[in-house]
């Protein structure tokens, strides 16, 4: 690469900081800046008080939504590796979990999936994680038709893009089935564990 | 008694070469460098560290530029935090030399006259400069050696005047490389070999030590593992520390330059790593932020003498800044239309395309204009290896999300059916009013201090050029058999080619710098980035910019 292109040259996907992370950033913060600067403002969920007869969804563990929703995304087949295959669980995990991480990123995140989960429960009376596959690609058609969603779920598959294409030191692409699949040939040297970008943060 | 003989501030390109050259004359000098010291242990493939978490950059939120765009008639201020367009180019020691690709081009004698050789251009400031061709010569040879450049000197329409071969043979180059020399000779151009800042051996001399290209196929925005590419900080810094007389300071947050009654620079004040406030003071002051930082940074440094910043009393300080324009195209090679021998080379990774055109530097098209333009190169090269970022790319579908299998098989064709080849086109960014940096009234870097505003128009005039460029490109890609060929001009800066803001010329009303790059206002302040452009040309700016810093630490040296 010699010229780093502006963020909305979408066609250019050699920047630095690539195009539709910019894209997916600017959206993020003018949806937020709309929502009075708060993630939460963006995904409403119902007061406690109102859901004193269910167990309150925000209070749930988010992970086997997660999961149940990145399989969905990106599912396994015979000769493709599927979100199970390539780690992606463990590694938005270790992706939330990372310090360096935005506060807004790990937020939206979580509260995205309470707010999925809210909407099962009104629409179906049941969790995500219990749906089929007709009822849960229906719920994620109706939250991608809005913008917080939409950008949620786009997020959700940014990470799984990582957990397929970067280096298995960070935890995903497992057995490096990602670069298997894509017939990608990584670069050489790779990173060893104590060389990661957190590592590198602290020089 | 000073501190140091010479203070640099800045770690890169404009740096380095002085503080190398400097310190092997045995002066005491000091490099203070705002980010922090990798070095070659640091650097792998890693495309999380390389291009996709904030680790050779500044977090936005922290340091960032507020950047003022044209919009339906009015200049709209965005800060980059807001808009996420990142104009940190690499903040460690080394600067962004260590993320380059090392294209390396020579400006052609006709930069550094362009005003006298094509005539002005309504709207343009352009200018010629106080130097030619032939004084900045001995310090292009100079850099081939030092910083080491990997080329051959062959016979072609349009070099540069030159007189030894390179030191170092060309890198090893793909197979592409000769069909684009056929393709290029059916069409009637002149296909050119491109020097790289790449050894392709090692470097085992009294210039350094260095080891060759691994060619691991990572290159451009990934830091180099081997050292074989010529960054400030391997081939120049180190080697100015081992000397014994350079101290290069990490973490070194230069706030101001603090001047006295008589503009002369008495101190420079930074923030070290543990946020304490520190000054030093030395003979010599060098500046080489990168154009951008270098402006801001002396239109913060007000002073008695300096009410609008140092060395602004001219009112120069910042203006005509430079990025460069052009645009980019790309065509695919479908894999079903060769045959296996073919499909072999082309698939092969690590060796360098290596090819440029440069027929259209001066444009004699009588469909174009009666007279003679300036016009500029089309670089061939692959497309930079960022895997992740490739694949999100891919998600849309128009405006619709994509995801499960239909996903899943778009991945599949684009990333196993064929390999794109892009060329990219550089042509002068023409100086004008209307790209400049000034200081932002309102938002602030974390250490308090105001942040650069950037205005980033363009001239028309650049626009058509790169159209010009861009369509050849695209002949050529339809001449290799490329398919579904597309390209785009845009008046868009690449943050990464920038120059100006501190021009140099005989003038001190209308420029910041003498001819030696020392400000025409302030006796021991030089500046050795690419700000000292009063034109860009129409190739990428390090080669210019580190023989630049040669030339000036020569004249600083024999003072």
């Amino acid at each position: 690469m010699n010229r780093k292109p502006r963020p909305s040259e979408t066609s250019d996907t050699t920047a630095l900081f690539s195009s539709w992370q910019q894209q997916l950033l600017s959206r993020r913060r003018f949806l937020l800046a709309a929502a009075g600067g708060s993630v939460a403002a963006m995904f409403p969920l119902p007061s406690p008080s109102a859901t004193t007869n269910n167990k309150p969804a925000a209070a749930s563990d988010p992970w086997p939504v997660i999961a149940a929703v990145q399989q969905h995304l990106f599912p396994a087949e015979k000769d493709a590796p599927g979100a199970a295959e390539i780690n992606a669980p463990a590694y938005l995990q270790f992706v939330v979990s990372d310090r360096t991480l935005d506060a807004d990123e790990r937020e939206f995140i979580l509260q995205g999936t309470r707010w999925l989960q809210d909407i099962t429960e009104k629409k179906y009376k049941t969790a995500f994680i219990e749906l089929d596959y007709e009822k849960r690609e229906q719920v994620l058609r109706h939250i991608a038709s809005s913008s917080a969603g939409e950008n949620w779920l786009s997020t959700l598959l940014l990470y799984i893009f990582e957990a397929l294409l970067t280096d298995p030191v960070y935890g995903g692409n497992k057995n490096q089935a990602g670069w298997k699949w894509l017939q990608h040939t990584p670069g050489f040297p790779r990173p060893p564990a104590d060389k990661t970008f957190q590592h590198l943060l602290k020089i | 008694m000073k501190d140091f003989d010479i203070c640099i501030i800045g770690s890169g390109a404009g740096g380095g070469p002085v503080a190398l050259t400097l310190a092997e004359a045995g002066y005491s000098v000091v490099v203070l460098e705002k980010g922090p010291w990798f070095s070659e242990k640091d650097f792998y493939k890693d495309e999380l560290a390389c291009c996709r978490r904030s680790v050779y950059t500044p977090n936005l939120r922290d340091e960032q530029h507020v950047i003022e765009d044209l919009e339906d008639g009015r200049w709209n201020a965005t800060p980059t935090s807001e808009s996420g367009w990142d104009f940190w180019n690499g903040n460690c020691v080394g600067g962004s030399s260590n993320f380059m690709s090392g294209f390396f081009h020579r400006l052609k004698p006709v930069d550094f006259y362009q005003l006298s050789e094509f005539g002005p251009i309504e709207g343009a400031n352009r200018a010629d400069w106080p130097i030619s061709y032939d004084e900045l010569a001995p310090y292009y040879d100079r850099v081939e050696q030092v910083v080491g450049v990997s080329g051959k000197f062959e016979p072609h329409k349009n070099i540069e005047p030159r007189t030894a071969d390179f030191p170092y043979p060309p890198t090893r180059e793909h197979a592409v490389s000769g069909w684009i020399d056929k393709a290029c000779d059916e069409l009637g151009y002149h296909s050119l070999r491109v020097p790289r800042a790449i050894l392709s051996e090692p470097q085992n001399t009294q210039q350094g030590n260095r080891r060759s290209c691994e060619y691991s196929g990572y290159c451009g925005s990934y830091g180099c593992s081997s050292g074989a590419k010529g960054s400030s900080r391997a081939a120049l810094l180190d080697r100015a520390v081992s000397s014994g007389h350079c101290q290069v300071r990490p973490h070194s947050k230069v706030t101001r330059l603090i001047s006295n009654a008589k503009g002369k620079i008495t101190q420079v004040e930074y923030i070290d790593k543990n946020n304490r406030k520190q000054t030093l003071d030395a003979g010599i002051y060098v500046v080489a932020c990168q154009a951008i930082e270098t402006s801001r940074l002396l239109l913060h440094s007000t002073g008695p003498a300096f009410p609008d910043g140092l060395a602004n009393n001219s009112g120069q300080v910042g203006k005509n800044l430079l990025f460069s324009a052009g645009g980019s195209g790309s065509g695919d090679f479908n894999f079903d239309d060769f045959d296996a021998a073919q499909l072999k080379q082309l698939r092969q990774l690590g060796p360098f395309v290596n090819r440029a055109l440069d027929d259209w530097y001066t444009i004699n098209d009588k469909q174009l204009a009666g007279r003679p333009l300036k016009g500029g190169i089309v670089e061939f090269l692959f497309a930079h290896p960022n895997p992740t970022s490739r694949a999100n790319s891919l998600k849309w579908d128009d405006d619709k999300l994509l995801w499960g299998k239909p996903l899943k098989r778009k991945l599949e064709s684009w990333f196993t059916t064929d390999r794109s080849l892009r060329f990219e086109v550089f042509n002068d960014w023409l100086p004008t009013d209307n790209c400049f940096v000034s200081l932002d009234r309102k938002i602030k870097d974390r250490w308090s201090t105001p942040v650069a505003k950037v205005r980033i128009g363009y001239h028309p005039h650049d626009l058509k050029i790169a159209a010009y460029l861009a369509d050849k490109g695209e002949q050529v890609l339809k001449q290799l058999g490329a398919v579904r060929i597309d390209s785009s001009v845009s008046g868009s800066p690449p943050a990464n080619l920038v120059a100006g803001g501190c021009r140099f010329g005989n003038d001190p009303k209308t420029s910041v710098l003498d001819k030696n790059c020392r400000a025409h206002e302030v006796e021991n302040l030089y500046i050795t980035d690419g700000s000292f452009m009063p034109t860009g040309g129409s190739v990428p700016y390090t080669w210019t910019i580190y023989a630049n810093a040669f030339r000036v630490a020569d004249i600083i040296k024999n003072l």
